[in-house]
């Protein structure tokens, strides 16, 4: 039985995989791209009116050696308009980057559907409120809470290029801890809206599951503040921002639907039936 | 019975159903998968999935 759970969380990891990965390849890759070059442009830029030009040229060839061999190659190679270009500061080439990246995006969506809707739907099934259907939606819900969701409280999708205040060394365990922090709100509001809905009806059910995560936005205002500074416009970085969160929305959407959708037409059977073995086997026990 | 439909039937099934060889191994596996994804800052790796990080919105420059 786990492993039919599992293969079929895994499924469901490769369809939203797929999906995810073409996102990157069509949407992501190309925009990350393009606002990093930008990004680099105005940097660029500044650096000119603050620097005498002699000073400035030589830190260029000093610090970012990498990015003029980028600009070489794309001057010899003269189609690619700035590909590797406004990439500074990097060890591989944004070719590299993009096929990567790509790759990453379809195992993301494979990881996630292995671990939340595998491995974690196996052992909470039973403790998901609602009908079979509306628990694959629910995980999903859960899962982006935990991953995405309640990390980015703290610390929303930063726009390519953009300087953050908080060092890298801080940002980890905070995005780990809020992680931690969202997957403990979904089981606590699981929990309570079970208990409530036994003794108090559904509508106190409901009040009592907002409760985890009203402690979990209270936490993310208690939290160390990130102030996120870029050179792109504030509504192309808000734009941005706003549509790496649609993808991950989008990612687990998927994840959830294509879950429901694989359900195995003999397991709502064999579910029912188990209770059903149980409540016959007591009075035999009698 | 041991497949109660509960959380606790659920671990309960997970553990007669698998072996403690199955679970050791893939405890090993989650943890390999856990550390590489924390610790492996190899730039090689780090950079080239510069673009996958920014759409999955953790971005660490």
């Amino acid at each position: 039985m786990f492993a039919e759970y599992l293969t079929r969380g895994v499924k469901a990891g490769v369809v939203a995989g797929l999906v995810f990965g073409l996102f990157m390849a069509v949407v992501a890759n190309p925009l990350v791209a393009y606002t990093d070059e930008l990004n680099h442009a105005t940097v660029e830029e500044s650096g000119h009116s603050h620097e005498a030009e002699s000073a400035h040229s030589h830190e260029t060839e000093g610090t970012h050696s990498h990015e003029t061999e980028g600009t070489h190659t794309h001057e010899a190679e003269g189609t690619h308009a700035g590909e590797g270009g406004g990439h500074h500061d990097t060890a591989v080439s944004m070719a590299v980057t993009k096929v990567v990246s790509v790759a990453a995006g379809g195992l993301w969506g494979v990881v996630l559907g292995g671990a939340f809707f595998g491995v974690a739907f196996f052992f909470l099934e039973p403790a998901i409120p609602g009908p079979d259907a509306a628990k694959s939606y629910l995980m999903g819900l859960a899962g982006f809470i935990t991953v995405s969701g309640a990390p980015w409280l703290v610390l929303p999708p930063a726009a390519p290029g953009a300087e953050q205040s908080l060092s890298v060394a801080t940002r980890l365990p905070l995005y780990a801890g809020m992680m931690l922090a969202g997957a403990l709100a979904c089981l606590s509001a699981g929990y309570v809206y079970t208990r409530l809905r036994e003794s108090s009806g559904s509508v106190a059910a409901l009040v009592g599951a907002a409760v985890p995560f009203a402690l979990l936005a209270a936490l993310a205002v208690v939290a160390p503040e990130n102030a996120v500074h870029g050179a792109l416009s504030p509504t192309l970085e808000t734009g941005l921002t706003g549509l790496f969160a649609f993808g991950q929305v989008l990612l687990w959407l998927v994840l959830a639907a294509a879950h429901a959708r694989f359900r195995p037409s003999s397991a709502s059977e064999s579910e029912s039936a188990i209770p059903t073995a149980g409540r016959d086997s007591a009075p035999a026990a009698d | 019975m041991a497949t109660a439909n509960t959380v606790n039937g659920r671990i309960e099934r997970a553990r007669t159903e698998l072996s403690p060889t199955q679970m050791a191994a893939g405890a090993l596996f989650i943890a390999a998968l856990g550390f590489t994804l924390l610790f492996v800052q190899d730039p090689l790796v780090h950079d080239s999935l510069h673009n996958f990080r920014h759409a999955a919105g953790v971005a660490c420059h």
